[in-house]
């Protein structure tokens, strides 16, 4: 109804407004498969254009911007999220080589390359589809319930018994004790694979009762070792270190940008998007010994209290369980001195000393980063034509390396136990602490 | 007997009031979050940027869920607007100007104020989806920890004017601002303003976290309802809190009604700021904060300001 009185004011004076939504800022839910080295690049370089949001959620978006290839199991999700867009509607397809083959997964999509000028294409895009130049995109998938389930039972409610139903192909909530022992109801969802401040791929299967959660599991990581792209790693300094001397200025510098925009995801999430946006101006324009900039935000952030507020007491893991396992700032935020560079001659004839926090929650690990991105900048100020690496081990921003591991398993290991009993705030807010990346598949070379 | 022309002159005054307010703010939130961020501002852009965010709401389609409750959907953002605009009836924007002169002002809007609650609940529940109704969640469970604080340093406020009348605390101040008088109630009233708002380090039920929470599945035209009546409630709060703690009206040389918008909009520029330097609160701390300390100080804020009135009044 409200749709149709839309169109009744569209109709008396389309003009100025078409056009004045054509000026108003593009809206645009950003999805991301593989291939992302250069992907996130564009992406961190989208968010500070002033006319251009990102949204958290794709229902108020208008144009869907996928990034590289998307694996079998997160095709359908992607799908699902293009139709979630309400239309006018569009979809742009950003691919390291545009040129090759691909399923159709947004087969109206726009296919770029990624040496396109991203925020330029958006706001064409934008602006044609205000503008009515170019058509919305119809749904992907039909307009049809998730499964057979009308009529089936003794109630209709698709299943035997009163609660045994699965109406539109979903279990009924079923009861469960709670963390006081009452008996109440438990609802079982699935968040991901493209939930926001989750890494692209991470599905989480949860039982939550209210938003307290009661069971959780991490679905299979959609990304294949074997599917890998070689190009994805190839600007890596920490993957080139593995296997030749690299300087130790780009190393530390590419550790301080890495921990910067994990910063601003970070305050993103917790409700700082204007200190996110400043972190990732800072990331962009940063050189060595540029510290002041960093200097002042970690004051605001102290005195605002705002890591503390976000942070204190969440997440905690006991340090037993990462002892010796190469997590890199998750171990030293927990107050282990463990840092592959404190052995390093190139980084011992610098004075090197690991940075260490004590608290082992979300708020530690916060300021485990921020005070490494500032340390990085320093050492990269001081290093000279100092060089590091080619041992086939490095210490990489998100912890120790080989050429055929990472963190990444023993860190989604830990996700259940973690997140049993946080409330579903805490919960992402632990996530987010922990830096995951599920599309560096490393470790599943191995196998 | 009652003179519709007036009262239908005294609405149109109300609605062009809050979305002026609400103009304002968008444009003073967008202003304040580019400074933050050390980012340029555009003049041109952040003044235009309200009309055209609207007009391309009015031009996206509405979402809809798998069977959501639609008659409760669509009543929820026309809730919380009447909440807002009803809650500036009360409000005083100069000596003559007060739509309706209740003498029960402040009980008025303390008990508006509760019902907000009521509409972001509507909001999240009959969306029929899961983020949405753990914002919903989230509300209901944060709600009477500002609710509390905020009924109480306004009943604080009232004491010196000896009546729940907004004009007459406004009188009443005319010697002494309140936020002078009762140094605790300003700053807690503005805390309690942001969780009534739900705006800021209290954005609880619409954050990020939730994908945007109760508003996580709106488009279109209900999504520019809800905001619109959200900032709404935001600019209502300022008001009353300029009247009752910063003098209303009163002030040298200009008009009374230029002094209440400055006030207003120092306020929601000081809560507008909050909410870009201060990070989102953490439901269970903010509950345990609420009442073990803010509730306490709101109350040593009413005892204090009663016992200077006793103090102050004839044997």
């Amino acid at each position: 109804m409200a749709g149709a009185r839309v169109e009744v004011v569209l109709g008396q004076r389309p003009g100025i407004l078409k056009r004045l939504a054509a000026m108003a800022p593009v809206r645009v839910f950003a999805i991301s498969g593989s291939e992302s080295a250069e992907i996130e690049t564009l992406i961190a370089d989208l968010e500070l254009e002033q006319e251009i949001v990102l949204t958290d959620s794709p229902r108020s978006a208008n144009v869907l911007l996928a990034m590289g290839e998307f694996p079998g199991s997160m095709q359908e999700s992607a799908r699902r999220i293009h139709d979630q867009l309400c239309g006018p509607r569009r979809t742009l397809w950003l691919r390291q080589n545009v040129s090759a083959p691909s399923e159709a997964i947004f087969p109206k999509a726009i296919r770029e390359d990624t040496h396109c000028d991203l925020a330029l294409l958006l706001r064409k895009i934008h602006r044609d589809l205000l503008t009515g130049v170019e058509p919305s995109e119809e749904p992907i998938l039909p307009d049809e319930e998730p499964a057979l389930w009308r009529g089936v039972g003794p109630y209709g409610q698709g299943g035997t018994g009163m609660t045994g139903g699965v109406p539109y192909g979903r279990p009924m909530p079923e009861t469960a004790p709670d963390r006081d022992g009452l008996a109440l109801d438990q609802l079982s969802v699935r968040v991901g694979p493209f939930f926001r401040p989750f890494p692209s791929g991470l599905t989480l299967a949860l039982k939550l009762q209210g938003d307290v959660i009661q069971e959780a599991a991490v679905a299979e990581n959609p990304f294949d070792a074997k599917k890998l792209n070689p190009d994805f790693e190839s600007g890596d300094p920490f993957i080139r270190a593995l296997s030749e001397p690299v300087p130790v200025v780009e190393m530390e510098m590419a550790r301080a940008r890495h921990h910067l925009h994990w910063l601003c995801n970070a305050l993103q999430v917790h409700g700082l998007g204007a200190l996110g946006l400043r972190t990732r101006a800072i990331a962009r324009s940063l050189s060595p010994g540029m510290i002041a900039p960093i200097a002042q935000l970690r004051k605001i952030l102290r005195y605002s209290r705002s890591v503390s507020l976000v942070g204190a007491g969440v997440g905690v893991i006991q340090p037993d369980k990462i002892r010796d396992r190469g997590l890199g700032p998750v171990a030293r935020a927990a107050g282990l001195r463990e840092d592959l560079r404190m052995t390093d001659p190139a980084y011992q004839e610098l004075g090197f000393e690991p940075v260490v926090h004590a608290e082992n929650d979300v708020r530690s690990r916060l300021w485990q980063r921020l005070d490494e991105a500032m340390q990085s900048v320093t050492l990269a100020a001081r290093s000279g034509n100092a060089t590091s690496g080619g041992g086939g081990r490095v210490e990489g921003p998100r912890g120790v390396i080989t050429l055929d591991g990472n963190s990444l398993p023993l860190l989604l290991g830990l996700l259940p136990d973690l997140l049993y009993g946080l409330e579903w705030g805490d919960a992402v807010a632990t996530v987010v602490s922990l830096d995951l990346d599920l599309r560096d598949v490393r470790s599943q070379r191995v196998s | 007997m009652i003179s519709y022309g007036r009262l239908l002159g005294e609405l149109a005054t109300i609605a062009l009031v809050l979305l002026a307010g609400v103009y304002a703010t968008v444009v003073i939130d967008l202003w304040a979050g580019r400074m933050v961020a050390r980012a340029p501002v555009r003049a041109f852009r952040a003044l235009t940027f309200p009309i055209r965010q609207t007009a391309l709401f009015l031009l996206q389609q509405r979402a809809t869920t798998e069977r959501p409750d639609a008659p409760l959907w669509a009543l929820a953002p026309a809730l919380l607007a009447a909440i807002a605009a009803a809650s500036l009836l009360v409000i005083p924007f100069s000596s003559q100007t007060s739509a309706a002169g209740i003498e029960s002002g402040i009980v008025y809007f303390g008990a508006l104020m509760a019902l907000v609650m009521i509409a972001v609940y509507l909001n999240g529940w009959s969306a029929n989806s899961v983020f949405p109704i753990i914002g919903g969640y989230r509300f209901i469970a944060e709600a009477l920890s500002y609710e509390m604080p905020l009924a109480l340093v306004l009943i604080g406020a009232a004491l010196p004017a000896q009546s729940l009348s907004v004009s007459a605390i406004v009188i009443s101040q005319d010697s002494l601002w309140n936020v002078i008088r009762q140094p605790l109630g300003l700053p807690i009233y503005l805390i309690a303003g942001l969780g009534v708002a739900f705006w800021g380090p209290l954005a609880l039920p619409d954050a990020a976290d939730l994908a945007g929470g109760t508003e996580s599945e709106l488009s279109g035209v209900q999504l520019l309802l809800w905001r619109t009546a959200r900032i709404a409630v935001l600019v209502a709060v300022a008001a009353m809190g300029a009247a009752v703690f910063l003098g209303g009206w009163t002030g040298p040389w200009l008009p009374g009604a230029v002094w209440m918008t400055l006030k207003t909009i120092a306020l929601i520029f000081i809560m507008v700021g909050a909410g870009h330097l201060v990070a989102r609160v953490r439901l269970e701390r903010f509950v345990l904060v609420a009442w073990t300390v803010l509730i306490p100080l709101a109350l040593l804020d009413v005892f204090a300001a009663g016992a200077v009135v006793l103090a102050g009044s004839p044997r």
